[in-house]
């Protein structure tokens, strides 16, 4: 007994000298600059030098129509994406489930390449199709659609697509991941006892795909919560979101109690959401 | 077994979704690359004519060269830094007996899920408070912090799949704590290092949001550049250095894959 503690807190005393590196970085990186977020958002520096706790960068936020605007537009972008990519992306999750290895590879890769190169070239290529003269411009013309009407680029619809391609592999990946689990068999006992094929769809597959598809909402809704290149530049100034107007707070008027203020709102947000999905993902494995 | 097949029409709308998302997939990156390939000034498309002019321009661009070796060193720092913490991490992490394991994998895994965008601004202020200002090793530290549970990720992938007896028998056959991890575990590890390498290099390399808030005086990483390009006025060199990195990125992918395989990333 003696030898198989001793081995023990051997190991023992290997993951802890195995962390520290790992735990020095997140303290240095995440928890320190987090912190320092924390607490510029609740004190002010009076003139003598001193800071005293307040509230008022948080007030600043809520009593301005501005602000609250731009908190609805944030929260409903995040709700139209998050359904649009649930409508995508499951019946290909289970499209993935059921084809051929092979086909199974390309859908991932494509669905996994524009999550792998930059935010800034995807958006790059989103200006160009949805912009003036661009290519869906070009190719609803000759249905009568011109001018305006043609040009997604600055609208809150050109945000929604554009986001929609960046976050539907978290989609696709989270309920692949669930169908996997569930495996062929209960589909087919459904079908050779008498069931159509979207029966089972209905009330076999769709039922025990749920939790893949809430914790897939949770985190293409946090995700979109904070997302800031793709809005600040396909919505342009005239539609700012949250994470636009703390740049704003930032480099344009230096206010940054009031820009952690709002990213202290932000990381509230998406914490809300973050929680519930690891305890999901949890309890499904 | 045919009677069990899906009816046609569930075909039919499978091969329409399927075209539908390759489309709306692919055709931003694919309209990028086409127009690096204009001959014209502006950026419309289609694209006008076939030539390399913007190939040539910004090979010999001095800011666009200057920008894509900024990027270049910095990916290799961070993708160095983090391999060397995400692996002893996630070797710790797969021990059974490690104490506090879901709680510290959680925090260990949750700058996957927090956005990017908090650990720029917090950088940005902590450095100006305590550290007089923005630097390239805020940048560094910002990345290393998205990219090393990448490297955690992958390194757990491997693990979980080795076999945990082999390093017991390392050990009753005598081989000391060194040895053993040298010759026994990292060999284990050693594809999974290389796709969480291949991770960390590409999203080093490829972001703009924590690069944008930590900017440093006479830093300019290649997304940044362009993203300033695309603020103003596009034109079709912005399409070309993207097409470059687009390659970039389809290599790594291609690369992780290899090592691990792409459907153990999930």
């Amino acid at each position: 007994m003696a030898a198989i503690d001793s081995v023990r807190a051997q190991t023992r005393q290997e993951s802890l000298f195995l962390l520290v590196p790992g735990v020095l970085v997140l303290l240095i990186a995440f928890l320190f600059p987090v912190g320092t977020i924390l607490i510029t958002s609740v004190v002010d520096w009076t003139e003598d030098g001193v800071f005293v706790l307040t509230t008022s960068h948080f007030e600043k936020f809520f009593v301005d129509d501005y602000y609250l605007k731009v908190a609805w537009r944030t929260l409903r972008l995040a709700l139209v994406i998050t359904l649009a990519t649930a409508i995508f992306g499951v019946p290909l999750a289970y499209i993935m489930q059921r084809a051929h290895p092979t086909l199974r590879f390309i859908i991932l890769l494509m669905v996994i390449l524009p999550l792998m190169t930059s935010v800034v070239i995807r958006t790059f290529g989103w200006l160009v199709v949805l912009g003036n003269g661009g290519l869906l411009a070009t190719l609803v013309a000759p249905l009568g659609f011109t001018g305006r009407s043609a040009v997604l680029m600055h609208t809150e619809a050109g945000i929604v697509i554009a986001m929609v391609q960046v976050l539907l592999p978290f989609m696709v990946l989270t309920v692949l991941g669930v169908l996997q689990g569930i495996g062929r068999e209960l589909e087919e006992a459904g079908r050779t006892m008498g069931a159509g094929f979207w029966q089972v769809l209905r009330v076999i597959v769709l039922p025990l795909a749920v939790p893949g598809i809430v914790s897939g909402s949770l985190i293409v809704f946090a995700l979109s919560l904070s997302s800031f290149i793709t809005p600040s530049l396909v919505g342009g100034v005239r539609l700012p979101v949250m994470a636009g107007s703390i740049y704003q707070s930032i480099g344009g008027s230096f206010d940054w109690p009031f820009a952690a203020a709002q990213s202290v709102l932000l990381l509230a947000a998406t914490l809300l959401l973050i929680i519930p999905y690891a305890r999901l993902v949890r309890t499904s494995q | 077994m045919t009677g069990l097949a899906p009816p046609a029409s569930a075909h039919l709308m499978a091969g329409a979704l399927v075209i539908f998302t390759a489309f709306v997939m692919l055709v931003p990156l694919g309209v990028v690359i086409a127009s690096s390939f204009s001959e014209s000034q502006f950026l419309v498309f289609p694209p006008q004519g076939f030539s390399f002019r913007w190939y040539r321009e910004i090979l010999s661009s001095e800011a666009y060269l200057s920008a894509a070796w900024t990027s270049l060193k910095i990916a290799v720092i961070v993708t160095t830094f983090s391999v060397l913490v995400g692996t002893p991490t996630a070797i710790a992490l797969a021990k059974s007996d490690t104490p506090g394991r879901a709680t510290l994998s959680g925090l260990f895994l949750s700058p996957l899920v927090l956005p990017t965008l908090i650990f720029g601004i917090g950088l940005l202020m902590t450095m100006s408070i305590w550290l007089g200002g923005a630097s390239i090793w805020g940048l560094i530290v910002g990345h290393l912090v998205i990219c090393v549970p990448y490297v955690i990720r992958t390194v757990s992938a491997v693990l979980s799949r080795a076999d945990p007896l082999l390093e017991e028998a390392a050990r009753t056959m005598g081989a000391n704590v060194w040895k053993k991890y040298l010759h026994v575990v990292l060999p284990q590890c050693r594809t999974g290092m290389a796709a969480g390498a291949f991770f960390a290099f590409n999203i080093s390399f490829d972001d703009a949001v924590i690069a944008l808030f930590v900017r440093a005086p006479g830093v300019e990483t290649l997304p940044i550049r362009i993203y300033g390009q695309l603020e103003f006025s596009p034109d079709p060199s912005v399409a070309a250095v993207s097409t470059l990195m687009i390659l970039v990125s389809l290599a790594l992918v291609l690369l992780v894959d290899q090592a691990i395989g792409l459907d153990r990333m999930t």
